[in-house]
């Protein structure tokens, strides 16, 4: 019967969590943000290679009726892809022919306010279920078939500057996902809902209060408005059931005179356990942090010998200019180095601690130091290929003017203490996909950049890595060399990751770019 | 966070008034105003509203409006075709930065520039000799329109703009030198460059669009299209064209 036939369109089987412990394992489908929850950012797919990428043409395009940055990775499961659009929209599409299968338009409050944008950056998906994290602060489940919303939980009041903009991960029964709000003074926080009810199940306040470890690294009040947002996925071991979430910089940015101390657990990877949200381990990559440096990057999770000794590390190159290994079991640090220039810190100490340099701090007639405030690199992929053993980077080089301000709050302004400028000082910026070993950091090729990239890579296992440039242009390099295969230009800037799917048996890559979504393949 | 977008969002923040809410009488506001000026516009304008490359800013003339609606407008969305860019900033913001321009006009009224020449003689020097008109009128792209340029630029700026070009070179006039594969030389304007393409306005106002792959050599010195008058013309003559341009400029 045809209507039989089309069925699995429509309405795809449930996504088990079997399928998203092997997710890399299916790389027809895409099925959660990072791909897997070793957030690798790695196909599996071969069609795709460094001989033939000069062919790649466009399969097909979605346009999107959007003013504000397209920020979203498309998740695919079966033959539908999901994304989202700017402020808190949900849109589900036919994966083989772009074909518009059904919306979720989400009426914004005027005052919802995000730093820089009122962004989304992409959906998870789990049973019958697709969950997005809206930027007045609340989480939506809809159904998969229909966009119908199950439920919509309000995470906490967005006025005073609270929003969700990262895709939530979805661990068993749990979908989790923080809160953005950085330059508001917020308190972060990160949170559990059952997936079947949206009750909220477990909290982690990424500030602790008055009796839980790490609140006396904040002078008297500060931890109330002390920042530490979330604002990109976090990554899962099941193995030691622990999740890993990067944190963002502490409030006010640029002035940190009124919150003294180490400030924990802002600018920190945290490893919270899946079921609990109780605290394993943390590992704080910039304490006191006066430069805006978010640790706010996607934390991967190998395993490779390190010294002789096998171990589970997590890997990341912070927006600090500084790429660290850590053992994600213990959150011992194992090995950290520059990849980008930087000024701030004479090296990290055998703990991975910054040995800061005197005169780095931001000053009221503005200190120029490197790394820029948008850091090495910023929320935009990095991704690790199995096939080549390489780390890849779009990293962001130059330095930034940092100024010391005023630093007053008041609910729902901006608390910032100060302000930075780029213009005076970029007479020195250009960008890069950089290929590290991901044991020592040491940097194998560089493929420069005009302009630093908001566009993050993906690697795949026919040995392509694809990246994205700020002057609008898609390409692909070979995995091995960094060598130019292929490159398009989409005609708006690309702020946003590529990932990779297959339909109906054939290799796509899809990237949203100005205010599109553009798939491509090679047949 | 991950950056203010300074340069992006024109009009993110919509204006709801008309004019300014704050009043010179308010101290905090004019202190936050100009700590805020100076965060985003003491580079081009300087801290006294004078010394900077851009407009001047103490003075009750300004070519894209005096009243505080106009001059949040050209804060908030910047001015097409020139340096100044939109600013993504909050509403009560702008409105501060306003107020603190504002205070640069007591005692500014409509400044003019003077200069001791003959503006009749340095209008003919202008259209004639010195060859300005070529590249500085209504319809040339070779260089900026500087009809009323005398009430928006000191005499410092223009002296130095005609004698020392090289010192201070708009981003919108910047000079590329290239070299094609095939032999062929071209100097011009730089309009855009990319990760794989140039595209470059040459002295006969063509734009030339060049893939990276076709060229030789591509230089981006810093010089400015514009040569230097110290020597072609006398003293005198820069002061009449000077006071040409004090007078009004190029019609």
């Amino acid at each position: 019967m045809k209507w039989f036939l089309l069925l699995p369109i429509v309405a795809s089987a449930q996504v088990t969590n079997q399928q998203l412990l092997n997710a890399s394992k299916a790389p027809e489908n895409w099925l959660m943000y990072s791909g897997d929850y070793r957030s690798m950012r790695h196909s599996g797919l071969t069609e795709i290679t460094p001989a033939n990428a000069g062919k790649l043409t466009l399969q097909w395009a979605y346009q999107a009726k959007i003013v504000e940055k397209f920020e979203t990775t498309p998740v695919v499961v079966d033959g539908v892809m999901y994304i989202t659009l700017p402020p808190s929209d949900v849109v589900a599409l036919d994966a083989a022919t772009g074909v518009r299968l059904w919306e979720y338009k989400r009426r914004m409050p005027p005052k919802a306010q995000v730093c820089c944008g009122q962004v989304n950056r992409g959906v998870a998906v789990h049973g019958e279920r697709v969950f997005i994290a809206t930027v007045d602060a609340h989480m939506v489940a809809l159904d998969r078939k229909t966009g119908r919303v199950l439920w919509d939980t309000e995470m906490t009041d967005y006025k005073p500057g609270y929003s969700g903009t990262h895709a939530p991960l979805m661990v068993k029964d749990k979908v989790i996902a923080g809160v953005a709000g950085g330059e508001y003074g917020i308190r972060g926080f990160i949170d559990a809902y059952d997936v079947a009810t949206g009750v909220r199940k477990w909290r982690f306040y990424t500030v602790p209060g008055p009796g839980e470890f790490g609140h006396d690294t904040w002078a008297g009040d500060s931890w109330k408005t002390g920042g530490a947002p979330l604002w990109i996925t976090g990554s899962y071991d099941p193995e030691l059931n622990l999740t890993y979430w990067g944190t963002g910089n502490p409030g006010p940015d640029w002035n940190g005179d009124v919150r003294k101390g180490d400030n924990l657990f802002s600018c920190s990877v945290v490893a919270l356990d899946a079921d609990t949200g109780e605290r394993k381990w943390h590992f704080q990559f910039t304490p006191h942090d006066e430069h805006d440096w978010d640790a706010t990057q996607i934390m991967t999770l190998l395993d490779r010998p390190i010294r002789g000794r096998d171990r589970k590390v997590l890997v990341t190159a912070n927006r600090n200019g500084f790429y660290y290994v850590l053992d994600r079991a213990t959150g011992e640090f194992l090995h950290g180095k520059a990849y980008v220039k930087q000024t701030w810190a004479e090296g990290l100490d055998d703990r991975g601690r910054p040995i800061r340099r005197p005169g780095k701090l931001p000053t009221a007639e503005g200190n120029h130091v490197y790394p820029q405030v948008a850091g090495g690199t910023n929320w935009n992929s990095p991704s690790y290929s199995p096939v080549t053993d390489l780390f890849y980077v779009p990293v962001r080089e130059g330095g930034s003017l940092y100024y010391k301000g005023a630093a007053d709050y008041k609910p729902g302004r901006r608390f910032q203490g100060g302000f930075f400028n780029n213009e005076q000082v970029a007479h020195d910026w250009y960008g890069a996909v950089r290929a590290l070993d991901p044991s020592t950091g040491e940097m194998k090729w560089e493929h420069r950049l005009q302009v630093p990239p908001w566009a993050g890579v993906l690697s795949t296992a026919g040995g392509v890595v694809f990246a994205g440039t700020d002057d609008g242009y898609f390409k692909a390099l070979d995995a091995s060399t960094g060598r130019d295969l292929w490159n398009v230009n989409l005609g708006g800037r690309v702020i946003a990751s590529p990932m990779s799917f297959a339909a109906g048996g054939a290799q796509r890559v899809a990237i949203a770019a100005g205010s599109g979504l553009f798939v491509f393949g090679l047949r | 966070m991950r950056l203010l977008f300074a340069l992006l969002a024109t009009g993110v923040y919509a204006q709801t008034r008309e004019s300014n809410p704050y009043s010179l009488k308010d101290a905090a506001a004019l202190a936050h105003g100009k700590q805020l000026y100076s965060y985003y516009c003491v580079f081009c304008h300087g801290m006294d509203g004078v010394s900077g490359r851009g407009a001047q800013l103490a003075s009750t003339y300004r070519k894209h409006g005096s009243s505080d609606r106009e001059m949040y407008r050209t804060i908030a969305d910047g001015v097409p075709g020139t340096e100044m860019s939109g600013h993504w900033i909050d509403e009560d913001e702008i409105w501060k930065i306003v107020l603190f321009v504002r205070q640069f006009e007591a005692g500014a009224a409509a400044k003019r520039c003077a200069a001791p020449g003959d503006a009749a003689r340095g209008e003919s020097i202008f259209n004639g000799k010195g060859g300005c008109r070529n590249c500085h009128s209504k319809t040339s792209r070779l260089g900026p329109d500087l009809a009323g340029i005398g009430a928006s630029r000191s005499i410092e700026h223009l002296r130095e703009s005609i004698v020392e070009p090289d010192k201070a070179i708009s981003r919108a006039y910047r000079v590329a030198r290239l070299k094609t594969v095939n032999g062929e030389s071209v100097r011009g304007i730089l309009l855009n460059q990319d990760e794989y393409t140039v595209h470059v306005l040459d002295a006969a106002e063509r734009i030339r669009s060049f893939r990276r792959t076709q060229l030789a050599e591509l230089a981006l010195p810093k010089e400015s299209p514009m040569p230097s008058y110290a020597k072609t013309l006398q003293a005198s003559e820069i002061d009449d064209v000077l006071a040409f341009l004090c007078a009004g400029g190029s019609r």
